[in-house]
């Protein structure tokens, strides 16, 4: 039994570090030391948006065309068909193309971030670069972070148009039960602007996180070869429990009281 | 992947069965790994996305009791399965990678075939069944969690309990309860085999082991999602008295 709870404390312990770590990290933004490397942080968000869009993409695609089914399916059922577009914007908007946008962060840039720098950190780069008189977490760290944070609104909003033009393909030209026109009315009708900006803060507050874990575990990755293996298992343990959290706790306080939607009084 | 697929098929059916203790105690290992992460995120996701949402939606109608009703609909058939699949693959399928591509890079493996012992018969197979049992006893675990998320958002709303279960039992159908189970017991073969080669297939060094983990979550993911949308697409055309709300 001992063993089994051997691992939930593990993290919490973990979970200080990180927080201590991320405060580093976030100091040296806000003190604009990394601006000094501002040439490593827009190589950083080039490489960002060449590896990691498409597969973004492609993943909320994907639940896009679900979220689709399975509302068209629903309202089947309760016999309004007509009326598919309010779940299939409820579930693209504010619920799952937030939450595919955290996991394939994590999947996709995290344990990317983790590799990367802690191969760095095995071949002792990162002591090289402390060396030469350059702050590792600054340079390594910071960089990353503002580069997501330029890029990935931008990927974000994209990928809300991809889960969009995915849930009017499934429920518009594959079950065809609403005509095009029909389905955009209640569709658009059932969401606004500051919907998108909630949804927007959901996912980039995800991406702080995602990125901030990645570089702790890369940056204190130890053991060889094997220990940047278990350190990006690691970091992804930590990444999909931390997203379904942020992702409830921003709906609570984004819709939990309000629903914004345009019924009744 | 294919290859090693059929591969591990019929090297799981063709005896000697030698693979006993490794299933057992890679079964093990998944479930110390799993549960805590399972937990928090089904009740979460429970909570937020089918709970908070829905019911915001029906509450607005008056009709809140209908939320166990709609739980069936999302959580056994779609979101229990999803999430379940998504923390197995992020988290037992990373140890998983981690593990065989770092003794890829420590040349164990080859060893073990200069030695004549056939990784795939003692360390794929057992991980495969392993992988495909977990997922699968652990639907019925996300579940629970699931449905207790929505339990949450109902009392959350000052609302009874009795019609929430009532409607819920109503719904519940045998179809929906397989089809979830045998779904996430195919997302568990998915994840073992694509975390399996390209953890045996890792090669560079150390971040040669990273970055195999790296692909192996991204296409487990995709590969998941992409299942699940042909999966979900069957079953509910295939089973039209399963999108019948009963009232």
């Amino acid at each position: 039994m001992g063993d089994l709870f051997a691992a939930p404390r593990g993290w919490l312990e973990s979970f200080g570090e990180i927080v201590k770590f991320s405060s580093r990290v976030l100091a040296d933004v806000a003190n604009l030391k990394v601006f000094k490397y501002f040439g490593e942080t827009l190589r950083q968000a080039g490489i960002l948006i060449i590896s990691s869009t498409l597969v973004i993409w492609g993943l909320v695609f994907i639940i896009g065309l679900q979220c689709g089914i399975e509302g068209a399916y629903f309202d089947q059922s309760t016999g309004t068909p007509a009326y598919a577009g309010v779940f299939a914007a409820w579930c693209d908007l504010r619920e799952l193309v937030p939450l595919c946008f955290g996991y394939m962060m994590a999947a996709k840039v995290g344990t990317g971030i983790v590799a990367e720098i802690g191969s760095m950190r095995i071949s002792e780069e990162i002591d090289a670069l402390e060396v030469m008189g350059i702050s590792g977490i600054t340079f390594l760290c910071a960089t990353r972070l503002v580069a997501s944070m330029l890029v990935l609104p931008f990927v974000y909003l994209c990928s809300i148009g991809a889960g969009f033009f995915a849930s009017y393909l499934a429920v518009v030209q594959q079950i065809g039960d609403v005509s095009s026109g029909g389905y955009f009315l209640i569709f658009w009708e059932f969401q606004n602007p500051p919907d998108v900006l909630f949804s927007l803060i959901k996912a980039m507050a995800m991406a702080v996180v995602i990125v901030l874990v990645g570089c702790y575990y890369g940056y204190n990755a130890s053991g060889g070869p094997v220990g940047v293996g278990t350190a990006t298992a690691k970091s992804m343990v930590f990444n999909i429990v931390s997203v379904h959290l942020i992702s409830m706790l921003g709906t609570q306080l984004f819709w939990g009281t309000n629903p914004r939607a345009p019924i009744g009084g | 992947m294919v290859i090693l697929t059929g591969r591990t098929i019929v090297s799981a059916v063709t005896p000697p069965y030698s693979y006993g203790a490794e299933f057992t105690g890679q079964f093990l290992f998944a479930l110390r790994l799993c549960w805590f992460p399972l937990l928090v995120s089904t009740v979460a996701f429970g909570y937020e996305a089918p709970g908070l949402q829905a019911a915001n939606f029906l509450v607005l109608f008056g009709a809140l009791d209908r939320l166990g009703g709609f739980f069936v609909l999302a959580s056994i058939r779609e979101f229990a399965p999803f999430v379940d699949a998504i923390v197995l693959a992020g988290v037992a399928g990373t140890a998983i990678t981690a593990d065989l591509g770092a003794r890829r890079i420590r040349e164990e493996l080859d060893a073990l075939e200069v030695l004549g012992v056939d990784p795939i018969k003692n360390l794929v197979v057992p991980r495969f069944l392993a992988l495909m049992l977990v997922t699968g006893l652990f639907d019925i675990y996300a579940l629970l969690f699931g449905v207790f998320g929505g339990v949450l958002a109902t009392l959350v709303n000052h609302e009874p309990l009795g019609p929430f279960w009532a409607t819920f039992f109503n719904n519940a159908s045998t179809t929906d309860l397989w089809g979830s189970v045998v779904k996430t017991t195919l997302f568990g073969a998915i994840i073992a085999v694509v975390c399996c080669y390209k953890g045996m297939t890792a090669r560079g060094g150390a971040e040669g082991v990273g970055r195999a983990v790296n692909q192996a979550v991204v296409i487990a993911f995709l590969a998941i999602f992409a299942f699940n949308y042909v999966f979900t697409q069957v079953l509910l055309a295939t089973h039209p008295e399963l999108t019948t709300i009963v009232r």
